[in-house]
């Protein structure tokens, strides 16, 4: 029984199926796309700044991010009305710094999420509208030993949630390492494009193309050398390279201009909230969802008004 | 980019997923016994066969050149994409949504009707699902339980397969789930390879803390079965298991896993000649430069002197370390070395061995247990073990086990060093695994009978501070120390 090839999975991910891609919990239970897509932008940022404060690795940072996103998906997956963004962010990243060199203790992580989620100290535009402030207050971000002992139960048990949910597999392979092999092969120096090509996996990691949860490393490694070197001007050899790395010109297509959007996205999504309560939780994705349904009620009404008066 | 790579077309790429799918239709042309025996009706059926090929691969065809089309247009299309550069928009969705799975595997016929477009390597994309429940499985019997957790025999309801199943330990941990379990399954997941056991799926029961991993079933382990025997394997036998052994144990090493407790008990076997390493309970990631790591691993009769001494860095020179002792006890069906605590475990390593010399081992009196360490004037040092202790081995057998026994661990060969050794290449060849003998199982039958061997050591413990100054009977001053066996023993 040929099970898998020997060797290449340290390079691969478990990709999401077309079921995955086209249904989600969050939507069985009456969450619109839109806003689901807009939660999961605002957790995997979240957890990136999160990662920063803890001083972790970006590579733990981004397997934590493809952890928490793949947590969504499917059928099977987790619900925005059962689960809270904020709670699986911190898992997902407490959980990955355990697995890797530099585990974190739970004391840590609530803290800083504490602080992160503080609406009056939060340096993060989708909780404290009022932008970073330049000297927070200690009493705005403070957990008490009460809030520590309850924030790290919750902690505790969205692990192993997650764990459930993605049937233990907890392994993700990321693009950064064999971007620069590659980019050696190419015999390209420049770190500038070394650099561009690190800053677009990084900004895809909270794609809503989900491409790490669709494309192969290698094909993401590709995709962001093609559009760091477009973008420094330097010039790549000719010819078909990138199927040297065995991704084809489909592929590299459909990444390049997800890459691109991502600018855009960000744009948009930033406005979109910018005089908003951002639902990062449970009780606030239902007030959104009841917001939204009493905003359309109300269109509704208005339309129907002046029917009913004539 | 073999030739095997040709098979891995996107259509057939190995999707396997965790869970056992049942297998697609299975081209058996063996004839039932209610088959019809009208030649008539089988020539009808031949026909229907050839129309039902026929039509298959017309449409394999015209699929074949829609996807080509369809590839051209959007090649045309993402490449005006990737021009427009200043655009900024989002991209359209990417109708990648076919009901691939659904698609049949395609015969070997139409594979070669497929012009390799681009020979591309796929890569082996596994799939992601929630765990299932325990209760697909039926327990049979039990076959052990050690310091990790319990193992059963089970059957799977639906596909009447036998597995091993193996609840974990989970402790109520403060940090949750405890990092071990993860590791063992995040090792076991990646670690596939002929010589590794399998591990399908992970399961869970109602609660949270039930966790079980559904694994291969094997009918032995290596320790029961050289406890049963009354003579040890043949040396054609060893070599067999050795090289399977090794050759798993080099692709844990080339994929960063180091195994951490390797043992006989830990070896299992199939009745069909095939051994795997089991048990990742104290397996990790490694990395290099040597991450800090706990020196509370290995079972105490198969840990490296370094571990011994209390190197806070080591690296997979330990496992190699424990191979030589498995090699060993293949040889004279006996552990090689049986310590009764950490001191005289040293001491029964350097009798064997002869004590390490600054020449052997530079830099090992850096260790931290090391300081204390008398040693006996060294008498002519020789690379190799003790003729007497293994009489009846080849030379070749002498030098691999000399080397694997090293003290020094940067003397000892790497994994796949090993494989590459005269041994493997001197008569007797090792023996086909298909003539291997087979045993009666005690795993499938009966519960095993109780370990004899010392458990490897629990996590979470803080290594003791040893003091070696009685490794070889001259008594330092024994403040307080524990009185052992003819050893004085202080932990602290």
């Amino acid at each position: 029984m040929p099970r898998e090839i020997a060797g290449l999975k340290y390079y691969s991910n478990a990709l999401a199926t077309p079921e995955q891609l086209t249904s989600s919990s969050s939507a069985l239970d009456g969450v619109s796309t839109e806003l689901e897509t807009s939660i999961r932008f605002a957790g995997t940022q979240l957890t990136q700044a999160a990662g920063v404060l803890l001083r972790l690795s970006q590579d733990i940072i981004a397997q934590a991010i493809v952890t928490f996103t793949r947590f969504w998906l499917g059928p099977e997956g987790g619900s925005l009305r059962i689960y809270s963004a904020k709670d699986v962010s911190a898992a997902a990243l407490y959980m990955t710094a355990k697995l890797s060199f530099q585990p974190t203790s739970p004391r840590s992580v609530t803290n800083v999420y504490a602080f992160l989620l503080s609406k009056e100290a939060s340096p993060l535009w989708f909780v404290n509208s009022k932008g970073s402030p330049a000297n927070p207050m200690p009493e705005h971000y403070h957990l008490t030993e009460g809030g520590y002992h309850a924030q790290r139960q919750v902690l505790l048990r969205i692990e192993s949630v997650i764990l459930r949910t993605l049937g233990f597999n907890t392994h993700v392979a990321l693009p950064h390492t064999i971007t620069l092999t590659y980019l050696q092969t190419l015999g390209v120096s420049s770190p500038a494009v070394a650099r561009r090509a690190f800053q677009h996996l990084n900004s895809s990691l909270l794609s809503p193309q989900l491409l790490y949860i669709t494309h192969q490393p290698n094909a993401l490694a590709v995709a962001s050398i093609y559009l760091a070197a477009r973008e420094e001007g330097v010039k790549l050899v000719d010819g078909q390279w990138w199927e040297v790395f065995d991704v084809d010109r489909e592929d590299l297509g459909f990444l390049v201009v997800g890459m691109q959007s991502m600018e855009g996205f960000a744009r948009a999504e930033l406005e979109k909230w910018k005089s908003r309560i951002f639902p990062l939780d449970v009780e606030e994705v239902e007030a959104e969802i009841e917001r939204r349904a009493m905003l359309e009620a109300g269109v509704a009404s208005n339309i129907t008004r002046p029917v009913i008066l004539s | 980019m073999g030739p095997n790579f040709h098979l891995l077309h996107p259509h057939l790429s190995p999707r396997s997923r965790l869970k056992p799918r049942t297998p697609f239709i299975t081209m058996s042309s063996s004839k039932s016994r209610w088959a019809n025996d009208d030649p008539e009706a089988d020539a009808l059926v031949a026909q229907r066969k050839r129309e039902k090929e026929e039509r298959r691969r017309a449409k394999a065809e015209k699929q074949q050149q829609e996807e080509q089309a369809k590839a051209q247009a959007t090649q045309s299309q993402s490449t005006d994409a990737a021009l427009d550069v200043d655009s900024g928009a989002p991209p359209k969705k990417r109708r990648r949504l076919s009901n691939e799975k659904q698609q049949y595997p395609l015969s070997e016929v139409e594979q070669q009707l497929k012009p390799a477009k681009s020979n591309l390597l796929q890569f082996p994309a596994s799939e992601w699902g929630p765990c299932r429940h325990v209760d697909n499985f039926e327990r049979l019997n039990h076959i052990e339980e050690g310091s990790y957790g319990w193992v059963s025999r089970a059957k799977e309801i639906t596909t009447s397969e036998v597995v091993a199943l193996k609840k974990l330990k989970l402790d109520n941990s403060p940090d949750g789930f405890p990092v071990t379990g993860l590791r063992e399954i995040q090792t076991l997941l990646e670690a596939r390879h002929q010589h590794v056991v399998y591990l399908r799926e992970v399961v869970m029961g109602n609660n949270m803390d039930e966790v079980y991993l559904v694994m291969d079933f094997l009918e032995h382990d290596l320790k029961t079965l050289l406890d049963d025997m009354r003579e040890p394997f043949l040396p054609s036998e060893i070599k067999t298991l050795l090289s399977q052994f090794i050759s798993g144990l080099d692709f844990l090493h080339s994929q960063w896993i180091m195994h951490r407790d390797l043992k006989t008990s830990n070896l299992l076997m199939n009745n069909r000649g095939e051994l795997k390493i089991a048990d990742f309970g104290m397996a990790r990631y490694y990395g290099d430069p040597p991450p800090k790591l706990t020196q509370l691993v290995v079972t105490l009769w198969y840990r490296s002197p370094e571990l011994l001494l209390g190197a806070e860095s080591y690296g997979p020179e330990i496992d190699l370390w424990s191979v030589g002792c498995i090699f060993g006890e293949l040889i004279t069906k006996e552990p090689l070395l049986q310590g009764k605590n950490e001191v005289d475990q040293v001491s029964k390593i350097f009798t064997l061995t002869g004590p390490p010399t600054p020449q052997s081992w530079p830099g090992f009196r850096n260790l931290p247990n090391a300081k204390s360490l008398r040693l006996p004037p060294t008498t002519g040092s020789s690379s190799l073990l003790p003729r007497a202790r293994f009489p009846f081995i080849t030379n070749a057998s002498l030098q691999l086990l000399s080397s694997l026994l090293a003290l020094n661990p940067a003397s000892r060969p790497t994994a796949a060093e090993c494989l590459s050794h005269p041994y493997f290449r001197e008569d007797p060849r090792p023996k086909l695994k298909e003539v291997f003998p087979t045993f009666p199982s005690k795993a499938g039958m009966e519960k095993r009978r109780r370990r004899e061997t010392p458990e490897a050591p629990k996590r979470g413990q803080e290594a003791p501070k040893l003091d070696f100054a009685s490794v070889f009977g001259s008594h330092a001053g024994g403040d307080g120390g524990e009185a052992g066996a003819g050893f004085t023993l202080r932990l602290g």
